[in-house]
């Protein structure tokens, strides 16, 4: 999943909340040390299960997907902080050893 | 209390349009209070703003801190209230994230010689959509450049093509590295002399039609200082001369096409951000 062009990613939302339907938009807020990711990095959550874009791959993208399932039920936004060890790192093959705090933020459809 | 997520759909709409117009843009969005999270404020360049955080006094902050960070050409930074309205001590802890909205960068490049066509492929590795025009065909072959973000033009007439692929200008970059210094004149002058014609850029985006956020001419110094004054005497202002990077490129002392290349990408790429172009290690 590579980057999405940001009039793509707000397309996509208008469509999803138009169909009814929840999405989360996770934006990478603050990043330390080493991450897979740059600032603003963005990725969408949808109510079927599908994503598109990316928050930095292996690395932390599995915990940012179930707290992304999580506000998609709950409804609420919030800032999530996720760190990774140099050992969950070397475990996965990867260089990243940093800590981001990611905004998953629930775009709701029009009532 | 207002529920922040009122106007979401509404916001939507406008990012959608401000996207399709090309605009640039602020989004603010709440991210860390003790409530509204996920309030948002939409800050437009001529300072129109819509949504609100809620709170009158922020707003008119968030407004004001818009204008910085749009001065800063960063394209995406967190800050705490207390970094931007230390007189709010109810927001100091809270968290606002600041996103840039800015039209889809291109780089449009006259010439697909092999300055041209190493320039479109570095382009297109940096993430700009990149547009060749040449108007020898064969120069222009797709089997030559199958990255899905260049866009290859034989042009029939330089102005017609040039002018084509700027359109309204915004988030453009143009290299002028053609062949011959007669079809670098004809680019150029079509260049600055786009926002004269009637009616250009308002048949498909009714937007007034503009200059590129930059204009870059190949040759030496000599060269490139008669076609300026060519212009200059066939009515161009001093001020869009003055613009027009001329020589183009950064000095990086290239030597190699691909070189040459890579100093007009450098150069593009220090305008778009800000940097100076000096060794990090100089400063």
């Amino acid at each position: 999943m590579g980057t999405l062009p940001p009039a793509d990613l707000y397309r996509q939302v208008a469509e999803a909340n138009n169909r009814g339907e929840r999405v989360v938009v996770a934006t990478v807020a603050r990043t330390r040390g080493s991450t897979p990711q740059q600032r603003g990095a963005k990725m969408l959550f949808f109510e079927g299960g599908e994503a598109a874009g990316t928050v930095g791959g292996g690395c932390v993208e599995a915990e940012v997907w179930a707290e992304a399932r999580e506000a998609l039920r709950s409804g609420q936004s919030a800032l999530h902080h996720f760190s990774l060890t140099a050992e969950e790192a070397s475990e996965e093959g990867m260089v990243c050893g940093g800590t981001m705090d990611i905004f998953l933020d629930v775009w709701k459809p029009a009532i | 209390m207002k529920d922040s997520t009122d106007n979401l759909s509404s916001i939507s709409s406008l990012l959608s349009r401000l996207f399709s117009d090309g605009s640039l843009a602020v989004v603010v969005t709440l991210i860390a209070a003790p409530r509204n999270v996920g309030a948002k404020m939409i800050i437009e360049e001529k300072r129109s703003h819509h949504g609100s955080l809620a709170d009158p006094a922020l707003d008119l902050a968030v407004i004001l801190q818009a204008a910085v960070f749009l001065a800063s050409k960063e394209e995406t930074r967190t800050f705490y209230g207390r970094e931007f309205a230390p007189e709010l001590s109810e927001f100091s802890e809270a968290q606002f994230l600041f996103e840039l909205i800015q039209p889809e960068q291109r780089v449009v490049i006259c010439g697909a010689g092999h300055v041209g066509a190493s320039l479109a492929k570095l382009a297109a590795l940096l993430g700009y959509c990149a547009t060749l025009i040449d108007d020898r065909k064969k120069f222009v072959r797709r089997e030559d450049f199958p990255e899905t973000n260049i866009e290859l033009v034989k042009a029939e007439s330089w102005s017609e093509a040039v002018r084509a692929a700027v359109g309204n200008g915004r988030g453009v970059s143009v290299a002028i590295v053609t062949r011959g210094h007669s079809e670098d004149e004809q680019c150029l002058r079509a260049v600055l002399t786009l926002s004269e014609l009637p009616g250009h850029g308002s048949d498909l985006d009714n937007l007034p039609a503009g200059t590129p956020d930059y204009v870059g001419l190949i040759g030496s110094k000599r060269r490139t200082r008669i076609v300026l004054e060519r212009l200059r005497e066939a009515g161009v202002s001093a001020e869009q001369l003055a613009n027009v990077h001329a020589p183009i490129g950064l000095d990086i002392g290239a030597v190699t096409p691909e070189e040459v290349a890579l100093a007009i990408i450098a150069e593009i790429v220090a305008v778009r951000r800000g940097g100076s172009g000096h060794s990090l290690s100089s400063r």
